[in-house]
Order: C-alpha cells, then structure tokens, then sequence
C-alpha cells in the first residue's frame, strides 16, 4: 500500500542524445539554436554541447512516474521549476518521494515530490506531481 | 512593441489574451515525440508534456512573438521558470483541441545576484471537440533585463 513517505524507484536516463534535440527542434519547431548548433551554446558561454529541451526533461519525470504508477495516463498534474540546463552526453537520475495520498474526483492519487538531476551533479528540475495510483 | 516596457505597460499586458488556434496530435507526431523522449510509443499522447507541446505549438503566437510582446528577442535570454500542467483527462491520438489563453501576470522583479527581471505568466487551455477542458497549463518565463 502506498504511503507518505514512499520513495519513488529512480529512473536513470541514458545519456542524452544531440540527434534527438535536433529531431525535437524540428517536431516543436523550436528555431533556439542552442539545441542543435554548439557554436550559438558557445557564443552564450556555455560550453560547446548543444542544450536539451525542456519538455524532454519533464518527459524524463514523467516516465519515472510512469514506470512506477503504470502508465504516463495516471499522470494528472505535474509542476516543475526549471533550475538548470541539460547538456547533450549528461546521464540523468529522476526520482521522487510520496509526501500524501488521499481521495479525489477521479480516485485514489498520490502526491509526490519529484526531481530530475544530472548523474553526479545538480538537480535541474525539481517540483510536485500528482498520480492515479490503483489500490 | 521592441523597447523594453516600463512597469506600468508591463502591467497592461496582463490580461492579454493569445490568437489560440487548435492542435491535433498527428500519430507519426506523437510517436516520434515519445521517441526524443525516451517514453514508450504506448504512452500515446497521455504524457502532460504533450498538454504543453500542444498548446504552445496552437497558441497563435510564434516564441519571437511572444518576445516581442514583451519588447525582449531570443539574444535577451529568456527563460523558462515554472511550469504547471493539470490534465482533466488523457489526451488523445487523433484528437483535435482546441487552444486558448492569456497572459495572467507580469511583474518587474529585482534580485540581488539577478539584477532586474520580469516574471511573466501565462495560461493555455486545451479544449476537447465538445467544448470540455482537457488540460491546462500555466507557464512562467523569466525576461533578463540587464538595460535597467
């Protein structure tokens, strides 16, 4: 039975690929060339790795959430602050931990904090979500 | 408008609603989004971000627009601060919503390390073919000001 205070199994995420940020450019038709030209990352002082988009590190949380609450549908409501970049080639760690579960419109959800942070280092995104849990 | 608003038309712009428009998740779309992001081509479109990806594709404004309304360009480095995404219920594959919002706040901020800022916020809600709130989303972007 899930409970407050429940970690979350952590989700470690390859290392993260150019091509794809280049593919996801396109897909969002995002024209920020920080994701698929190193010289516009460099230009800014950042490094000479192309930077991944935000939506791709959210999908990283919410795959953590999904693989543990069984679908990325029992995802209801997800808020992230965005503390830092994700660079191309940077491994990733997203985990969580369950602070409440309680009854709602829709059944019973648990509430939980929830990070994504390069392997190693820095949170870059932390926040809350709340998840469809079948019990 | 191009030169940076004072506090005052900054907080005219608060209300502002967008063009909106509507947004369908194409499968090939939906698939090769899933594949960028490492998720499982069974997932569909049931992930929150895709209420995000959809609605800030559909919201009538292209990103340098969005900039513009807020007199900054993609050189003034905005960012991306806080993002909230509530889902009614699970998108769908095939489905059309509709897009609509507006801007719900923005503020000038000074921060010791920061310097001067603006804290803009803005809600997109995506409307399923019956009218019904599908998902909803509420962003921040955070406008350097490095001129004042």
């Amino acid at each position: 039975m899930t409970a407050p205070g429940d970690e979350l199994p952590a989700y470690e995420v390859e290392p993260v690929s150019a091509e794809k940020m280049k593919t996801m450019s396109a897909l969002m038709r995002d024209a920020n060339p920080i994701h698929f030209d190193p010289a516009a990352v460099r230009a800014l002082g950042l490094g000479d790795r192309v930077v991944n988009q935000g939506p791709l590190n959210q999908a990283y949380i919410v795959s953590m959430l999904a693989r543990w609450a069984g679908g990325a549908a029992r995802v209801r409501a997800l808020r992230l602050r965005f503390l830092g970049n994700v660079f191309a080639g940077d491994g990733l760690v997203a985990g969580g931990t369950v602070t409440a579960v309680r009854q709602d419109g829709a059944g019973r959800v648990a509430d939980c904090d929830v990070w994504l942070r390069v392997s190693g280092g820095d949170p870059v995104l932390s926040g809350t979500a709340t998840v469809l849990i079948g019990e | 408008m191009t030169a940076v608003p004072t506090e005052e038309e900054l907080g005219k712009l608060v209300g502002t609603p967008f063009p909106g428009g509507t947004f369908t998740f194409e499968p090939w779309w939906v698939r090769l989004v899933n594949d960028c992001a490492l998720a499982p081509a069974s997932d569909g479109a049931a992930s929150p971000v895709f209420a995000f990806l959809a609605a800030t594709a559909a919201m009538g404004w292209s990103w340098e627009e969005m900039w513009g309304l807020f007199g900054a360009t993609e050189a003034d480095g905005p960012m991306a601060g806080e993002t909230a995404t509530e889902i009614r219920e699970p998108l769908r594959v095939g489905a059309t919503y509709g897009v609509s919002g507006r801007i719900v706040s923005a503020v000038r901020k000074r921060g010791a390390r920061t310097g001067v800022f603006d804290l803009v916020c803005y809600r997109l809600d995506l409307q399923d073919e019956h009218g019904s709130l599908a998902a909803s989303c509420t962003n921040s972007i955070i406008f350097p000001r490095r001129s004042l």
